[in-house]
């Protein structure tokens, strides 16, 4: 018996080391194989027009180069199914996310740097979005197909009947918020809409994406860089500009209780239901929702117009989505030529093609003009919105921590009404330069 | 599920140990004895292999990655690095660990109690062999089969924080309220647990029904002859008979309670003000979302700690009364 029992525990022993020995670095270097299909995953709704768009565009692009692509939408938990692959070492070949993902994915090493030369078209690209595809070492590992400004959408027949003016500055939008939640703006006789929708759970840190569009309008941040270009930064959450936002924001759930209930464990999903089903009037959000809310509400329902100045400027968040091309390819011809398509006219025209399926939001491609491509006038307000005042995440080692200390501190405040601001925010900056520690970039 | 699934940190939480002695059951000892004498040592492993293979590879190979991985800066491509106890040490000193690691504690601990107080209640309500108690015990059992993503979505409807939200028009009409729920600091805790409560009372209502079989029905007659009260009767022959019963239910909900991940995670992310942060919240966080798979792949690796030490005490404490 005892010798049966060491056979099985020695062949039980020997499994693990063997397998724990397989998982050395698998190299960047796979061997070549042109003919090879690509893999690509892109973040969206399975099944949805997002997906349809995405084939669309792959499909264009084997027509032109006769390169093979398979596409995966994902939408739900796409990082976690991401890391699952890189533990398998078994990346797709293109990744179609979000610009800022960039730093997370760099550092763990699952991009292949990104040779310009080697890429057609990039020539064309708007600086601002190339600069988004640049890692903190100033090098290119990210190729922006698509871009996103925030805009304020406002239920136009609320407005109308309450006989406002669309907000100039952020008293006129404090005003409109809070007329929209006690002025029954929908007529029913019931105190149930609210000023303001926003999604501020913490999950993916939507509460500082969103929160970010007043933040930045105020002249505040999150992190600061100490000297332009030096690459060290500095907590930036208890300067007086960035407690002022988070005051002003602040008293727009707690005091003038404008922003829709529940906010707080809410995120995008649910959110964009309360726009829809008329319980709140105002809504910051990019312009992927439009073909949205156009079928669910109604075209003629609502409008979109700049986000109001705040006490600094207009500054919006710009955000947007990246090819990434992923490390252990075999095929890394076939995806620079994809990385060209995805950002030539051409392309570009082909992903904003359609009422609904859109992959391209706003085109980074200098030569194309959104109107002759999108005749519909809200679109140029977003093209505006993003060329004069849309800002994006700064390129740090990994923006993510960040993101999520920063949800954390808005989603605290904004449920417990009870909290002192400037206490939150000094342990917010505590936290900050942790981060900013670990990722080696504090300023000393 | 959707995280057993998702992240290769999570299966040492999955707390395979109450499985262990069933494993070991296999190497029947007359059953060996037998072999031996007749030369054949190898047969009970044969017959053992497809269930050890499949341990193997779905438990066992991805705990002991999840082990390294916990010394580990994980990064597939680079090259993994080997950091020693610093993940450990960042997960101990993570802003939030310890606040976690309580409200865990005080989740599983409410869960567990609620639970089981109400699969009691519901088990003495509806012992018998009716054929209505039938129906009404397989629609009270319910709650168990319902997908956790649809309870959540179910409550969160429940919990909408206005007057005219389901909760808060009932709550009304006794003039309370309206109460935050899940939107609240101070209620997001209790709500939660609620809801753990109604999912999980069912699933010990039945254990403890096929428990209360067991109970010699004289005894029953004996005390009631006795002149004891019903409540006696239940709480002097029937909670004794179940001993056994509740220790088994302990574990399983304790463990259940300590993993507790996918309600928190729908309900509430862990917010407002992360007042229903638990561990497997903060560890998909850490290690999912922020991609530092070894700070994960640490903090899973104290929590099946926790439940094995968890579990094997209890084991011990029952050996002793046994005794």
């Amino acid at each position: 018996m005892q010798r049966s029992r060491w056979i099985g525990a020695g062949v039980l022993a020997s499994t693990l080391v063997l397998t724990s020995c397989s998982s050395g670095p698998a190299g960047v270097d796979a061997k070549q194989d042109p003919k090879a299909p690509l893999e690509l995953w892109t973040r969206t709704t399975p099944g949805g027009p997002g997906e349809q768009g995405a084939l669309k565009l792959a499909t264009a692009f084997e027509k032109k180069t006769g390169y093979k692509v398979k596409v995966t939408a994902i939408f739900d938990d796409f990082e976690t199914k991401l890391q699952q692959r890189a533990a398998q070492k078994n990346l797709p070949d293109i990744v179609m996310n979000d610009v800022t993902q960039l730093g997370a994915m760099h550092s763990q090493g699952l991009l292949r740097e990104i040779d310009l030369d080697k890429i057609k078209n990039s020539g064309q690209i708007i600086g601002q979005g190339l600069d988004s595809g640049k890692a903190v070492d100033g090098k290119q590992y990210g190729l922006p197909y698509s871009a996103q400004a925030s805009a304020l959408l406002i239920r136009k027949d609320w407005r109308q009947k309450l006989k406002l003016d669309t907000p100039r500055n952020w008293d006129d939008f404090a005003a409109m918020a809070k007329a929209f939640t006690t002025r029954d703006p929908d007529g029913d006789g019931k105190n149930n809409t609210a000023g303001l929708a926003a999604p501020l759970s913490t999950k993916r840190g939507y509460a500082s994406w969103y929160f970010s569009n007043f933040l930045w309008a105020a002249g505040g941040d999150f992190i600061t860089e100490t000297g332009k270009g030096s690459g060290t930064y500095k907590p930036a959450s208890t300067t007086k500009a960035s407690v002022e936002a988070m005051q002003w924001f602040r008293d727009l759930g707690c005091k003038a209780k404008a922003i829709q209930p529940g906010a707080v464990t809410m995120d995008t999903p649910p959110t964009n239901e309360t726009f829809e089903a008329g319980r709140t009037g105002m809504f910051v959000v990019g312009p992927y929702l439009l073909p949205r809310f156009d079928e669910t509400l109604g075209k003629d329902k609502y409008e979109v117009v700049p986000m109001p100045k705040g006490p600094k400027d207009a500054t919006v968040l710009a955000e947007g989505g990246s090819v990434y091309l992923m490390a252990g390819s075999a095929n890394q011809a076939g995806q620079d030529a994809f990385a060209g398509f995805a950002v030539s006219a051409e392309g570009q025209k082909t992903g904003m093609e359609g009422e609904t399926g859109y992959t391209v939001q706003l085109p980074v491609n200098k030569t194309v003009d959104i109107t002759q491509v999108r005749p519909d006038p809200r679109w140029k307000t977003y093209a505006q919105a993003y060329q004069d005042s849309g800002r994006y995440a700064p390129s740090i080692p990994n923006w993510t921590p960040v993101r999520q200390a920063t949800a954390d501190t808005v989603n605290a405040l904004m449920a417990d009404c009870g909290l002192d601001t400037g206490a939150k925010l000094r342990e917010l900056d505590k936290q900050l330069a942790e981060i900013l520690k670990e990722q080696g970039i504090a300023a000393s | 599920m959707s995280l057993d699934q998702a992240e290769p940190a999570a299966p040492p939480a999955a707390g395979p140990s109450p499985r262990k002695p069933g494993r070991r059951d296999g190497g029947a000892t007359g059953l060996l004895g037998r072999s031996r004498r007749s030369g054949r040592w190898w047969t009970p492993w044969l017959f053992l292999a497809p269930a050890l293979i499949l341990f193997l590879y779905f438990k066992f190979i991805p705990m002991a990655n999840a082990l390294t991985m916990s010394f580990q800066e994980v990064q597939p491509y680079l090259g993994n690095k080997w950091v020693g106890t610093d993940n450990y040490a960042t997960v101990l000193q993570s802003h939030g660990f310890r606040e976690a690691a309580w409200h865990t504690v005080v989740l599983a601990a409410g869960q567990t109690a609620g639970s089981m107080a109400l699969g009691l209640a519901l088990a003495l309500l509806m012992e018998g062999q009716s054929r209505r108690l039938k129906i009404v015990r397989s629609a009270a059992f319910l709650p168990v089969v319902v997908p956790l993503a649809v309870v959540a979505e179910l409550w969160r409807i429940m919990y909408h924080p206005t007057g005219d939200g389901m909760l808060n028009s009932l709550l009304g009409m006794v003039g309370v309220g309206p109460s935050g729920f899940i939107n609240d600091p101070d209620t997001s805790m209790a709500s939660i647990m609620l809801t753990g409560i109604w999912r999980g009372a069912p699933y010990d209502m039945m254990i403890i029904l096929a428990g209360l079989t067991s109970v010699d029905r004289g005894l029953y007659e004996a005390a009631k002859v006795d002149g004891a009260s019903r409540w006696q009767r239940v709480w002097h022959v029937a909670v004794p008979g179940l001993r056994s019963v509740f220790s088994i239910l302990f574990i399983l909900a304790a463990i259940r309670g300590l993993r507790v991940f996918t309600e928190v995670f729908l309900l509430t992310n862990g917010g407002p003000d992360g007042s229903t942060e638990v561990v497997m919240t903060l560890i998909y966080k850490l290690g999912l979302e922020q991609n530092r798979l070894g700070v994960g792949a640490a903090g899973a690796v104290l929590l099946f700690v926790a439940t094995l030490i968890l579990t094997v005490v209890v084991q011990l404490l029952r050996r002793r009364e046994s005794k």
